[in-house]
């Protein structure tokens, strides 16, 4: 076998038999993508470099609990999601308020014209991601920028997929919502 | 029944926006999104978001983090399980044991040749001191000029 081959779930199981080249190789696989949700969440590189690897000492610490009915990625993604929360409560930025339920918002959308102004909007993207709120932040990363199912993203946020699938569609609404008052 | 009521919800648009409606309710909402004043550009802001997302560039860390992981993991190992490191410690010390054992052989060794010549020198030096008497019949350096004169009593 060569030293990148084979399925995450393999190197876990080598991993959890104590096998820490086996699980640098998991390190390698994912580090890009547990960085770029946490760069994400958390809007700093250094905060993102430091937590990313929290996020893999404690996925190490946790390996004897792993499943193999659990993917690697979505169980990794759920720790690096917490451990951003976490961190978010530290710097008192995240205030748990409940999200209203039942939102309902035809009418709301964007103006037509602003289509095809696509690398301005990028730019807009990111500044509108920073001022959403992190739960509606978390599920849209997850679903746009990892490209999760929903059934992943339940499994990442401990929600059940109808619950993806409104709050999925209330962080959009707020996004763009964000997005219409920035516009000058 | 006013129009607001008979849109589809933004969940559905947004479901329909994530390929995750089933056949029947994908068709019924694609027609009605065809003909809806209001609903089309709801499905348009949100394709447009998408579109946003997939252009967002992709940062990465820039290092390889799987070495600074291993270390941390060894670092919280030692600090978790200190039983584990106080018996490497013991270790070392056994490892230790033939050398601590040829210093003992040597100091023995030393303090044995340092005592035989301590003895030796005190047997020598009351020779000296017999020899370096003042009024002794033997003169300073023991150098008789002949038998009588360091032995009066053969005269």
């Amino acid at each position: 076998m060569l030293a990148s081959d084979g399925p995450d779930e393999d190197w876990v199981r080598r991993a959890q038999a104590g096998d820490r080249t086996a699980f640098s190789e998991l390190v390698r696989r994912h580090q890009d993508g547990v960085y770029r949700y946490l760069l994400r969440m958390l809007g700093s590189h250094d905060d993102a470099l430091e937590l990313t690897q929290d996020a893999f000492v404690k996925a190490w610490q946790a390996l004897p609990q792993w499943q193999p009915e659990a993917q690697f990625r979505t169980w990794l993604f759920r720790i690096a999601n917490n451990t951003a929360l976490d961190a978010l409560r530290r710097r008192k930025l995240v205030e748990f308020v409940p999200l209203e339920d039942g939102f309902d918002a035809p009418g709301s959308g964007p103006d037509p014209e602003r289509q095809g102004q696509a690398t301005q909007e990028v730019r807009q993207l990111e500044l509108s991601l920073k001022r959403l709120a992190p739960e509606h932040r978390e599920i849209l990363l997850l679903r746009e920028v990892e490209e999760m199912s929903y059934e992943e993203i339940g499994r990442v946020l401990s929600l059940s997929e109808g619950t993806v699938k409104s709050r999925l569609a209330r962080a959009r609404a707020a996004l763009i919502e964000i997005h219409a008052r920035s516009r000058p | 029944m006013s129009v607001v009521e008979e849109c589809p919800r933004t969940e559905a648009l947004s479901a329909l926006v994530d390929g995750e409606l089933a056949e029947p309710a994908r068709v019924a909402l694609d027609a009605h999104v065809a003909g809806c004043a209001i609903c089309a550009p709801v499905l348009a802001g949100l394709r447009q978001l998408r579109t946003d997302f997939a252009a967002l560039p992709a940062p990465a860390p820039g290092v390889d983090l799987a070495p600074l992981v291993e270390r941390r993991i060894a670092a919280a190992a030692a600090v978790a399980n200190p039983k584990a490191a106080s018996r490497s410690q013991r270790w070392r010390w056994w490892q230790l044991a033939p050398a601590a054992l040829g210093g003992a052989l040597s100091l023995s060794l030393g303090a044995y040749l340092g005592s035989a010549l301590v003895l030796g020198s005190q047997a020598t030096g009351q020779a000296t001191t017999l020899q370096m008497a003042a009024f002794t019949a033997v003169p300073p350096g023991a150098l008789c000029p002949a038998a009588r004169a360091c032995n009066p009593r053969e005269r």
